[in-house]
């Protein structure tokens, strides 16, 4: 039953705004202490969660590998089932609502794995791969890609050089060349698929085929709160342990503690004033109302 | 074990109290002192079962 000590306001709207912002509600209504509490406790709870969990916790639909390519490279509309947690998680608002216009970009992204529109320059992570008929070698390689398309205006064929380091820290100059395959724009993990072959090695032109294979980085706007697939988060639990699955805790505890502040805003304490007199309460836990 | 992990038990508790005895009543006073009652409740019981488990994987 609404309280009629407290003056609600337009509940409607307080509502919306403390699904918006934890505490805004209760800030429109001039309940200022409370909006405090509300917003230091779930905001605070919200970011200690992304900053365990690396700014991934929070995304939607969780993408799934159907063909032999993985769901980076994959050309079609991707396979998504619902992530269970961002139920919890869409209560926090303004702060979740990004994963909802990720999974929107994601599915209406078109996709052009194959072509690069402009230079592009990145750290790489990656290995080379030679398939000379002498048997497959691998080798690890990290270091700076610089890559652009053969026609100024965007294509398959590229041209680029990759300054890196191997595992036995020697410094080789990649020069790259062929057509690119490139990950998906949008996608929940930092790192971008890349797939390209290397003509050079030290400016001495190969005359066998040797691929590299690898990741650059991808930008914030375009994997924050994406959608990702299984691989992403082995990856994290692999680098974070047990700290991804109390951040992903963290954010469905904030989701549902602002349901809590939601509630109140539309409807008033659950329990009264706070004030009311001694006979009025409940014995047991001081909190409940006695009931006549 | 880990006791880094467990650490985050005792804010988060304390978070979920603030949060759930704001949404209870209306005046400061009534909110802080239920909190606190509540914190110290289920930290007490959380201590309790963390020293039971703790004895039986001995």
């Amino acid at each position: 039953m609404r309280n009629t000590r407290v003056n609600l306001k337009n509940p409607l709207i307080a509502a919306l705004l403390a699904y918006l912002i934890p505490g805004a509600g209760h800030w429109y209504q001039g309940r200022r202490f409370k909006a405090t509490i509300y917003s230091v406790c779930i905001l605070s709870l919200f970011i200690w969660g992304m900053i365990l969990g690396n700014w991934q916790p929070v995304y939607s639909q969780l993408v799934y590998q159907t063909d032999r390519v993985t769901p980076q490279m994959e050309k079609k509309v991707p396979t998504t089932k619902f992530s269970f947690g961002y139920a919890a998680q869409f209560f926090n608002g303004a702060m979740a609502l990004p994963a909802l216009v990720q999974e929107s970009r994601l599915r209406n992204e078109q996709v052009r794995i194959d072509h690069l529109d402009s230079e592009l320059e990145s750290d790489f992570i990656g290995m080379v791969s030679d398939f000379s008929g002498r048997g497959d070698e691998l080798q690890i390689v990290t270091g700076t890609m610089i890559i652009a398309p053969v026609n100024p205006s965007g294509g398959e064929a590229v041209t680029g050089t990759l300054k890196a380091s191997a595992a036995d820290g020697k410094v080789v100059d990649y020069g790259l060349g062929g057509q690119i395959q490139l990950g998906r724009e949008v996608f929940g993990s930092p790192r971008r698929e890349i797939e390209c072959r290397i003509v050079s090695v030290d400016g001495e032109e190969l005359n066998i085929d040797k691929t590299l294979r690898g990741t650059i980085s991808r930008g914030f706007l375009n994997w924050y709160q994406a959608p990702c697939d299984s691989q992403e988060l082995d990856r994290l639990h692999g680098d974070l342990s047990r700290k991804f699955d109390i951040a992903s805790v963290f954010t469905w505890i904030a989701g549902l503690l602002n349901l809590l502040a939601i509630w109140d805003a539309a409807d008033g304490p659950a329990y009264g004033y706070g004030n009311e007199k001694p006979e009025d309460d409940e014995d047991d836990d001081e909190d409940a109302p006695k009931k006549p | 074990m880990d006791l880094t992990i467990l650490t985050h038990a005792v804010p988060l508790t304390a978070i979920i109290c603030l949060v759930y005895s704001n949404s209870r009543f209306e005046l400061p006073e009534r909110i802080l002192r239920s909190a606190l009652v509540m914190f110290i409740k289920t930290i007490s019981f959380l201590g309790v079962l963390y020293a039971f488990l703790l004895w039986l994987s001995r």
